[in-house]
């Protein structure tokens, strides 16, 4: 087990590394750089600027320089003093602008994850044991539905809805007078009363994928000899599926949890911008169109930390789940 | 012979009848000048009688700006909701708040009036201009303001560390400051500068007087041995980042993002703009150096709420709900019209009028100075650029994209305008194919390919890449698709080019284009946006190496313009020159006027109005604003006189 920790720690610096490289590349690969895309925000304004401006801040922000120079100077920051660089946009130090989105993301995501399986899970273990059912059925068309139909459009007709029957605007985390509070029980109650909208939105999509792999699953699980055999020896029903097939089925649900975060990230930004909610996705996107390099290199970057870690934490998980994975590595 | 500009506020102005203060102060008589007796908004009470603060009389200059309000003398209290979109808005910010610069433009953007300054001088040659500051003026800390802070903000944006690059410290003609004594200056230049009023009263002006030296100095090398690394430990790489950051000028974002910087302005920010908030709060500044004619401190509203919202959605939703009292950015557009109509009763607002500055809603620039002979001949031949005008059928572009708002228009000045001249605006508007296959032939495309495309003299089709920003403004395709038919149809082909807007404008130093289109800066704002008029700046994009040459910016890239816009050039570093408005307006003209005969870029209609949406309860409201970012509204309209009934 140690042996395994260490050469995935290992392989995981690595990944990390390469992830950096490849971010920074790919945000340098649109023509123009962040001045350009200034320049067109002002002008958009109706305000022009000065070349000789440009030039000072080119100078200023270090983007004459070499594509290897800016990202050695950005890479030995991050390693040698956790110093993430300078948004362009913003001014500041990039790390006073991420964490607090990164943290709304991985708890909004979180819980859009958590009712997402509590929801899909169920009806994916009912929809396989009663197969050809009309709840079976049922599920599916809701499910199906709601992979259809496209989540920024959900999020959008449940605002209509919202101001139409109940006078209110939906939008944001919370409330204004608790945005800045600490938490407690009140702020709490806001959050959710705010949150709901966002995390239906966003668990709709993810439940009909679920269910259907949760159902195909435990369906091949089923006709399998060893669940005959706990049928023979009397074991309640409930306890024949929920103790063994479901235990196996969950495995390849299990070893995706590390891929998640970054799809429930990539897959927001737009329910994010449509419901003003302060999460990562919206402040990527628009670091990516003002080309704010230091600041969307750090996210994607972060994202794959969290996409490596992710992963691992799957691999532990699994490994806890099935003894076959446990005992059965050749590691 | 020096030209005295008498300040309004010189003589007390007719106070009106007055029945609530009357009866509230039954002492106040209002004889003699100076016994006027000020008023402050109740929330401040309580911070005076504890001493936190001084009274309201000490806390306002000697002489403070009397404000006109619109219909009513107003009374104090309220929140002003609004929304910015993203947290980067800082355009939104600058127009409500930040609009207060030595001088301003009166409500016509007509004359420039004091401000902060309550009078000046020019003399005669127009390099010396003295300011007289309002005796006893004070930043929203209590500090006083005076000529000090000027001159510390000039002389920071000459620092050759500092990347400002404004009209402050321009490499043709930079300003210098001399501080006669603490409310007298004067701003000094080498050459003569006639535009100097103009560029204090529009928002660029502002940045001049945002810069308090009592706070900002301990972050500048020179009077802080130690700012260097002041900066280093909060995280920046050398001063002039931690500067911008605490100190921005301006309407630069991060000047909101600072609490503690003192402003002039009616509100001070409580909650600032950061990277993940929700809100931007604001407070009545308690040293604001404005009242109203009977004497009570501006402004009235006690608070701004902005909502930081991503979404333009929630921000439309928001006032149709009645939950913002007066917006028109982000939520103003021309498919929101109609819903923002019909909602009026529901949500208790209603729509004002605002007149776009700018002149045509779209302006197709082809690359006069294209590398390619052929093409660069062909752009240049004002016959052809007549026959595209004549090609394009205006009335169907008005019907189907504007829903019939607006007229045929050329890029010219707006019909309010004091330059507005009929034929400019009108000439070559007509729609008939005919003339247009003329004015075509005669530039030499009498031949026309299988496909009808006609022919330049080398044998190669015309086609024409057009490059639009199609997130910008999704209406440019729109009217391109039909000017693209409409073309096809007298053997001109155009290809739409949607790019990004980086994209959009990297091509130009490479010159990488045939043509790009925008839309017409400059109807209103003639004299200081001539960009389409001649090649004036970097976003005459028709010209960009002509204007190169003028700008003296880019010099591998210049190339020497015609002799037509080498005159209009001329005369308008006269213009610059020059001190006397009626002076500078003729010379205007006569640029204008070789515009006319040149024709060097096509429009296509006059911009519809705009609209704004105001809680019905919001008093003092200007009906028609002008919707220009030089004359930016709402704040050229002193919102500081804003009220809720």
């Amino acid at each position: 087990m140690l042996r395994f920790l260490t050469t995935r720690l290992i392989s995981m610096v690595l990944t990390i590394w390469a992830v950096s490289f490849v971010a920074f590349a790919i945000i340098q690969l649109p023509p123009g750089d962040y001045l350009t895309a200034y320049m067109a925000r002002i002008a958009a304004e109706g305000e022009r600027v000065t070349a000789a401006e440009m030039e000072a801040m080119r100078q200023q922000y270090g983007l004459g320089d070499p594509f290897l120079i800016q990202y050695w100077k950005w890479i030995s920051g991050i390693f040698g003093s956790g110093d993430f660089g300078q948004s362009f946009e913003w001014k500041r130090p990039v790390t006073s602008l991420i964490w607090g989105r990164l943290g709304n993301s991985i708890l909004l995501e979180g819980l859009a994850v958590l009712v997402m399986w509590l929801v899909a899970l169920p009806i994916g273990v009912y929809a396989a044991v009663r197969k050809y059912s009309l709840g079976d059925y049922l599920a599916t068309v809701f499910g199906f539905l709601g992979l259809a139909v496209p989540n920024f459009l959900f999020a959008l007709v449940l605002m209509y809805l919202s101001y139409v029957w109940f006078g209110t605007t939906l939008g944001g985390l919370f409330s204004q007078e608790f945005e800045r509070a600490h938490w407690s029980l009140p702020r709490i109650w806001d959050f959710f009363s705010h949150a709901w909208a966002p995390i239906i939105v966003l668990a709709t999509a993810g439940t009909a994928q679920l269910i259907r792999i949760m159902r195909a699953n435990l369906l091949d699980e089923l006709k399998k000899p060893y669940v005959t055999t706990a049928r023979a020896k009397g074991l309640p029903e409930w306890k024949v599926i929920v103790k063994y097939p479901v235990r196996v089925a969950l495995n390849p649900l299990v070893s995706t949890i590390g891929w998640l975060l970054p799809t429930l990230v990539s897959s927001s930004v737009i329910v994010s911008v449509v419901m003003s909610l302060p999460t990562a996705g919206p402040l990527l996107l628009r670091s990516l169109t003002s080309q704010d390099m230091y600041l969307a290199g750090a996210i994607i970057m972060l994202l794959g930390v969290l996409t490596v870690v992710g992963t691992l934490i799957s691999d532990l998980i699994l490994a806890w789940i099935d003894p076959r994975i446990r005992h059965g590595g050749g590691r | 012979m020096l030209k005295r500009i008498p300040h309004p506020n010189a003589c007390v102005r007719a106070i009106r009848s007055r029945k609530i203060l009357a009866a509230l102060l039954p002492g106040l008589m209002l004889s003699a000048a100076p016994a006027l007796a000020y008023e402050q908004a109740p929330m401040l009470d309580e911070r005076v009688e504890s001493g936190d603060l001084p009274p309201v009389d000490e806390r306002l200059p000697k002489n403070p700006l009397v404000v006109e309000p619109y219909e009513s003398i107003g009374k104090y209290g309220g929140v002003w909701r609004s929304g910015l979109r993203g947290g980067n808005d800082n355009g939104w910010i600058a127009r409500t708040v930040g609009y207060e610069g030595l001088v301003r433009y009166d409500r016509e953007w007509k004359k420039v009036i004091p401000n902060i300054a309550e009078s000046w001088e020019v003399n005669d040659d127009a390099t010396e201009y003295t300011f007289e500051l309002r005796e006893g003026l004070k930043w929203s800390d209590g500090h006083p303001f005076t000529s000090e802070d000027v001159a510390f903000t000039v002389e920071m944006f000459k620092n050759p560390e500092y990347p400002a690059n404004t009209w402050i410290d321009a490499q043709s003609n930079p300003t210098s400051v001399e501080v006669i004594d603490d409310t007298t200056f004067k701003l000094v230049y080498d050459k003569p500068n006639g535009m100097l009023m103009d560029q204090l009263a529009d928002i660029n002006g502002t940045m001049i007087v945002t810069i308090p030296k009592h706070y900002c100095s301990q972050f500048n090398p020179d009077y802080n041995a130690d700012a260097n690394e002041m900066a280093k430990e909060e995280g920046f790489q050398n001063w002039t980042f931690l500067m911008q950051d605490k100190c921005a000028w301006g309407w630069e974002t991060e000047r909101w993002t600072n609490p503690d910087l003192p402003t002039i302005g009616a509100w001070i920010v409580k909650e600032p703009l950061s990277g993940d908030a929700a809100r931007v709060v604001w407070e009545r500044n308690p040293y604001y150096f404005k009242v109203d004619p009977e004497g009570n401190q501006l402004p009235y509203i006690d608070r701004l709420n902005m909502r930081v919202s991503e979404s333009a959605e929630e921000l439309t939703l928001m006032a149709l709900n009645g939950e913002i009292d007066w917006q028109d950015r982000h939520i103003n557009t021309n498919a929101n019209q109609a819903v923002f109509y019909d909602g009026q009763e529901k949500g208790g607002y209603h729509l004002g009028k605002e007149v776009r500055a700018t002149s045509s809603t779209l302006v197709f620039q082809l690359n006069l100075n294209h590398d390619d002979p052929a093409m660069r001949e062909l752009f240049q031949n004002k016959d052809f650029r007549i026959g595209i005008s004549h090609a394009i059928d205006r009335q169907e572009i008005i019907d189907v994209v504007f829903i019939g708002q607006g007229e045929p228009f050329q890029v010219a000045p707006r019909p309010q305008s004091q330059f507005y001249d009929e034929k400019l605006a009108k000439q070559y508007t007509e729609f008939d194919p005919e003339r247009a296959v003329e004015h075509l032939e005669a530039a030499g495309l009498t031949e026309t390919n299988a496909d009808g495309v006609r022919l330049m003299e080398d044998g190669r089709p015309v086609r024409i890449v057009v490059d639009v920003i199609a997130a910008l403004r999704p209406e440019w395709v729109d009217m391109l698709e039909l000017i693209q038919l409409q073309l096809a149809q007298v053997g001109i082909e155009i290809e739409i080019n949607n790019i990004d807007r980086t994209l959009f404008y990297d091509k130009r130093p490479g010159n990488d284009y045939d043509a790009q289109v925008w839309s017409g800066d400059g109807g209103l704002d003639v004299m200081q946006e001539p960009r389409y008029y001649f090649p004036a700046n970097e976003e005459s994009v028709w010209a960009y190496k002509w204007q190169a040459w003028y700008t003296g910016a880019n010099p591998d890239i210049a190339e020497e313009p015609a002799d037509w816009a080498k005159k209009q050039m001329a005369l308008y570093d006269e213009l610059k020159s020059e001190g006397d408005p009626d002076r500078r307006a003729e010379l205007m003209k006569e640029i204008l006027t070789i515009t006319k005969e040149n024709f060097p870029v096509i429009g296509v209609s006059l911009m519809p109005d705009g609209y704004y949406i105001a809680q019905n309860n919001l008093k003092n409201v200007a009906p028609t604003m002008i919707d220009a970012w030089l004359f930016p509204q709402p704040g050229a309209y002193d919102p500081a006189q804003w009220y809720f009934e």
